[in-house]
């Protein structure tokens, strides 16, 4: 059932492809069914496990992760590759069920909202949507699938998968340079730490190989055995291997989430349309890192690094996007730099979880960790800012999403600006909104955390930098929109520039107004839950919880606004937020910030992608040569070194390998009809080097293909033989069309490079010797004393039989007996009745080897054929298509998408 | 390309029975010398004689399609048998337990007619490579000999 939750949407998605390009609205309901489904399938599972669920919610978070990877909560398991540890398993614990929860209910909403940002009648609309539809579906399904697998290895595939959705995404617009360059930044930056989590996870796997058998590879499993494994991370100088672990996962997480200063491709990821980064870029894919440190937590909260590790990038990111938010103009990088600094303090907060504190509860002294109701912290986040991004996005179409374009926006559009202001009062967390408390909940984290280790109050100065930031912006917008006296006006950016880009026709009808709707229908959850907490977040979100765990102290589930009010005089936090919200106002109000400015951290990617190119290409000329010999003298060369080294290893050994050899060697000379043609072969071989003439030297080579041909016929190989044949004729009337298409010949600049010479013929000696090797297997075979009976060479593998007797044993049923002697089974005869051969159903060995025992291979050989073909069909383009200008028209594609991105990065993005 | 008549006429007689022979070779492939792979080159060596004996353009007409359809085809089968055993095994078979990839059956077939024929799952497989490898050559030499011969159409413009 998990299954047909992760693949509906992407299922749904590519079938909206079969429907003809004018159908909208039947193509939004086909597409928009796939999240339904999983949002659906998905809440019957959650109600249905709610009851397991609900039982770790009191415990302390040491035995909360026991209610979570029970065995009953892994689903779906689909073997895939059993021996590498990749399968397909879904684990739904309360945390990715929640995150599959969020995923597939917002992903019904922005599925709505595409219908009406792409609208109906403009020029692009149709096409538009028909590209968008199986895009998205396919982020979706990813990102189910990264929240979902159990097993690691299944993660990190899903996660890649949602990197290179959002690198679709972002160059939706494939004509812009500057979107596409975005995009790379984007991919580029997620796609580096994606490398990290591979690492992590191999790691993380390879170091765990003391506590289960082969290591962990599921995540389940790493809950399992959350108590070993707290063990070994509290000891960490024993066991290093799994702190790099954690630190390589966390360079994924890190990078993913937007963690400074990694933290400058999503404001550049806005190039995308809005849809996409209201759905991508704030509620979902980058909540991934968020997912991931939250699957850690439970274990990893003991590695004493990881507090450190996480709380000062997480409130670095969580100030920094905050201050650099307030001094934006344009809409959706504001919302950008607020999505940033929220990823931080979501971050920071599960790094503070890590830290225990002590208090008296009805006169016991009891300890906690520094965190709670996790889960709403994540919800509460994605519940503003889709709704900012989607109301942001609307009016961009109808006005500008230049906030100084906007003054007095709220009379003509009052749907659109409504829902932002509502959602906006989520951002700046006013009393009322689920906001407010979760806001409250991670002040009250930051303070008892800080109890414990005094340098976490720089962190809580952070956080009320952040928040008065947070509640600036929000006055911001009221005042801009409601046209009142304090708002952005065209007087704060002189050096403005007006973009009109997608200037929409307004649209009217009943479904013009899903440009609005699911935004608001969003942004209601917040009030719900913000006024109605005990009623409705708590019975919702609450089953969820990773880490509800403190409640008890504090107050069962999420606190009531009411209990926070009465009791305000005892809590500092209470008073916090009050200053942030007063203090925030009147800077909202101030002329501080007002102007736009430029993030350094833009530099990063366009400075290092210069090195690295500059660098790399310095490098790739010295590896690269671009000559064919140098690169055939390499690669004999590393095979004639590694054959000596090989020889010389059996023979301080005292293997018989020369021996046997030798008595190989000897038994050729046996077939006369052999040897003769082996000279023919010999001969042409040699002759080849000895002309001038490219063709006479291909002809010569044919000769020699076609003497191999008389060899394995002699030595009865038809199949071989035939191959061969065919193989010579058509290799030798391809060299021949090439040939005629080189440039002429320069005749003697070859000759005199004798040293030529050795090497060939060392290359020719180590290849026989093989054969030879291969043949005899070491059994001295058929070489015997006088007696008949004991072999001369002592086999070092007694039991080793040569190879080809080994293949056709399994290929026709042959047996060894008991005196050595091998013999056809007769009882495994063909016949109708259904008795087969053994094996692989055949008698033609060769055959059999190709398409049973290799048949994977041969799949892998024909793929590569194919692949060269088509290389040639694409590196020599039809020649017709030159007298066709169509044709030249429609191949006038960005080629330099890739040139150094060294001017205004991320400055103006267009969507 | 050259054109000699003589050539032509005996291709005329050639080259159906050395497509036969290709396809037989990999009917018979399983348990006599032949397979896939010898059936494909067989065949395109016989398509190649076509080409040089008959121009460009009957061979166009003889193979209206292009060749990458061809070897998408033959992969396409290829890939289908692989996965058959994937599908079948966990859901349709007695055993009901999962099969790995491309493993091979080996069916007595009744057609009806004559005895029980030996099909085995192999032969379908074996049938894809023949495809990709005529595919593969006859598409890269045509198109590496459109680049040395004149080209019809500009000989006929000029």
């Amino acid at each position: 059932m998990v299954m047909i939750a992760v693949f509906a949407p992407v299922t749904l998605g590519l079938a909206t492809l079969w429907l003809p390009r004018e159908w909208i609205e039947r193509r939004m309901a086909v597409a928009v069914a796939g999240p339904a489904l999983a949002f659906v399938l998905l809440l019957s599972i959650a109600v249905g496990a709610s009851d397991h669920l609900g039982a770790g919610k009191d415990a302390h978070h040491g035995d909360t992760a026991t209610a979570f990877g029970s065995e009953h909560l892994t689903t779906g398991t689909l073997n895939w590759m059993p021996s590498l540890n990749i399968n397909f398993a879904f684990l739904t614990d309360g945390l990715g069920l929640f995150f599959a929860l969020l995923v597939s209910g917002v992903g019904v909403c922005i599925f709505l909202y595409a219908r009406g940002y792409f609208g109906r009648e403009g020029p692009t609309s149709a096409d538009d949507l028909y590209r968008f539809y199986p895009t998205i579906g396919f982020f979706t399904t990813a990102m189910l699938g990264v929240v979902l697998a159990d097993y690691t290895i299944l993660t990190l595939l899903f996660w890649e998968m949602t990197s290179i959705s959002s690198f679709l995404l972002i160059g939706w617009d494939r004509y812009d340079k500057k979107a596409v360059k975005l995009a790379m930044q984007a991919f580029f930056t997620t796609g580096l730490g994606g490398m990290g989590l591979f690492g992590g996870v191999l790691v993380f796997g390879n170091a765990t190989g003391n506590i289960v058998e082969g290591g962990i590879w599921r995540w389940s499993q790493m809950l399992e055995h959350s108590e070993a494994l707290q063990t070994a991370l509290l000891n960490i100088t024993n066991n290093p291997q799994l702190m790099w672990a954690f630190v390589l996962m966390f360079i994924g997480a890190g990078t993913k989430s937007a963690q400074f200063p990694f933290h400058y491709w999503l404001p550049g990821a806005m190039a995308a349309p809005t849809p996409v980064s209201a759905f991508l870029h704030s509620a979902t894919m980058v909540k991934a890192g968020v997912f991931l440190v939250g699957r850690l937590f439970p274990v990893f909260a003991a590695l004493p690094l990881f507090p450190q590790l996480i709380i000062p990038f997480g409130a670095a990111t969580m100030l920094y996007g905050g201050v650099v938010a307030l001094q934006q103009h344009d809409l959706k990088r504001i919302f950008a730099y607020t999505t940033v600094s929220q990823l931080g303090l979501l971050m920071a907060m599960y790094g503070l979880g890590a830290i225990d504190f002590e208090f008296v509860k009805d006169g016991k002294t009891l300890t906690a960790a520094a965190i709670d109701f996790d889960v709403t912290q994540i919800a509460n986040h994605a519940f503003y800012k889709a709704p900012l991004f989607i109301a942001a996005g609307a009016i961009g179409h109808v006005l500008s999403r230049d906030i100084t374009q906007l003054n007095g926006a709220f009379y003509k559009h009052k749907a659109i600006c409504g829902t932002m202001m509502a959602a906006a009062l989520g951002l700046a967390a006013v009393p009322g909104t689920i906001s407010f408390q979760a806001k409250e909940l991670f002040l009250y984290a930051v303070m008892h955390a800080a109890k414990v280790s005094p340098w976490l109050w720089i962190v809580m100065g952070m956080t009320i930098i952040t928040a008065v930031c947070n509640v600036a912006i929000c006055v911001r917008v009221w005042t801009t929109l409601l046209g009142l006296k304090g708002g952005m006006s065209e007087a704060d950016a002189p050096e403005a520039h007006h973009d009109h880009h997608h200037e929409h026709p307004h649209e009217h009808g009943l479904l013009a107004n899903l440009i609005w709707f699911p935004g608001a229908a969003i942004v209601s959850l917040q009030f719900l839950g913000g006024l109605f907490p005990g009623a409705f977040w708590g019975p919702i979100f609450g089953g969820f919880e990773q880490t509800a765990a403190t409640g008890n102290y504090f107050y069962k589930g999420v606190p009531n606004l009411w209990y926070i009010l009465t009791h305000a005089f005892e809590s500092l936090p209470f008073w916090i937020s009050m200053f942030c919200l007063v203090a925030g106002f009147f800077v909202g109000r101030s002329r501080l910030g007002r102007g736009a400015v430029k993030d350094f951290a833009d530099h990063i990617y366009p400075v290092m992608y210069w090195l690295s190119v500059t660098g790399g290409g310095r490098c790739f000329r010295v590896v690269q040569t671009g000559n064919l010999k140098h690169y055939l003298l390499f690669v004999l060369g590393a095979m004639l070194l590694g054959f000596g080294w090989a020889v010389q290893l059996d023979i301080s050994n005292g293997g018989g390998m020369l021996d046997a050899v030798s008595i190989e060697a000897a038994r050729f000379f046996e077939y006369w009809p052999g040897i003769l043609i082996g000279f023919i072969a010999c001969l042409t071989a040699v002759l080849i080097p000895t002309t001038d003439s490219r063709i006479v030297r291909v002809v010569f080579l044919g000769a020699t293909g076609f003497a191999v041909v008389a060899l394995y016929l002699v030595y009865q190989a038809p199949d071989l033989a035939l191959t061969q044949l065919m193989f010579e004729i058509i290799s030798v009337i391809l060299f021949v069309i090439v040939l005629r298409l080189l440039p002429k010949e320069k005749r003697g600049r070859d000759a005199g490079k004798l040293w030529r010479v050795p090497i060939a013929v060392a290359v020719g000696l180590a290849f026989g010797w093989m054969t030879l090797v291969a043949a005899s297997n070491n059994r001295g075979n058929g070489a015997f004393a006088d007696d008949g009976v004991t072999p001369l060479v002592e086999p070092s593998n007694p039991h080793a039989e040569p190879l080809g007797v080994t293949l056709a044993q399994h290929s026709y049923g042959l047996k060894t007996d008991e005196f050595g002697n091998t013999k056809l089974e007769t009882a495994m005869s063909e016949g109708p009745d259904g008795v087969s051969e053994r094996g692989g159903g055949g008698t033609n060995i060769v055959n059999v080897i190709l398409v049973d025992f290799r048949g994977f291979d041969t799949l892998g050989e024909i793929c590569v054929l194919g692949l060269a073909a088509m290389g040639v069909w694409s590196m020599l383009p039809h020649r017709r298509r030159k007298s066709d200008p169509k044709r030249e028209v429609e191949t006038d594609y960005p080629q330099d998408a890739i040139e150094p991105p060294l001017d205004d990065l991320g400055q103006g993005v267009t969507a | 390309m050259m054109s000699s008549p003589i050539l032509r006429t005996a291709n005329g007689i050639i080259f159906p029975l050395t497509l036969l022979f290709a396809f037989y070779m990999a009917l018979k492939g399983h348990n006599f010398p032949g397979g896939g792979f010898i059936g494909g080159l067989i065949a395109a060596v016989a398509l190649m004689l076509f080409r040089m004996s008959h121009g460009r353009d009957a061979m166009t007409r003889l193979m209206p399609i292009h060749p990458r359809v061809i070897v998408a085809a033959g992969l396409a089968i290829a890939t289908l048998t692989g996965l058959f055993p994937m599908i079948y095994g966990p859901f349709f078979s007695v055993e009901q337990e999962a099969m790995p990839m491309l493993r091979s059956f080996a069916p007595y077939v009744n057609l009806g007619v004559g005895e029980p024929v030996h099909m085995p799952s192999a032969l379908f497989f074996d049938l894809g490579v023949l495809l990709v490898v005529i595919g593969v050559s006859v598409g890269m030499i045509v198109r590496l000999g459109e680049e040395i011969a004149p080209d019809e159409e500009e000989v006929a413009q000029a």
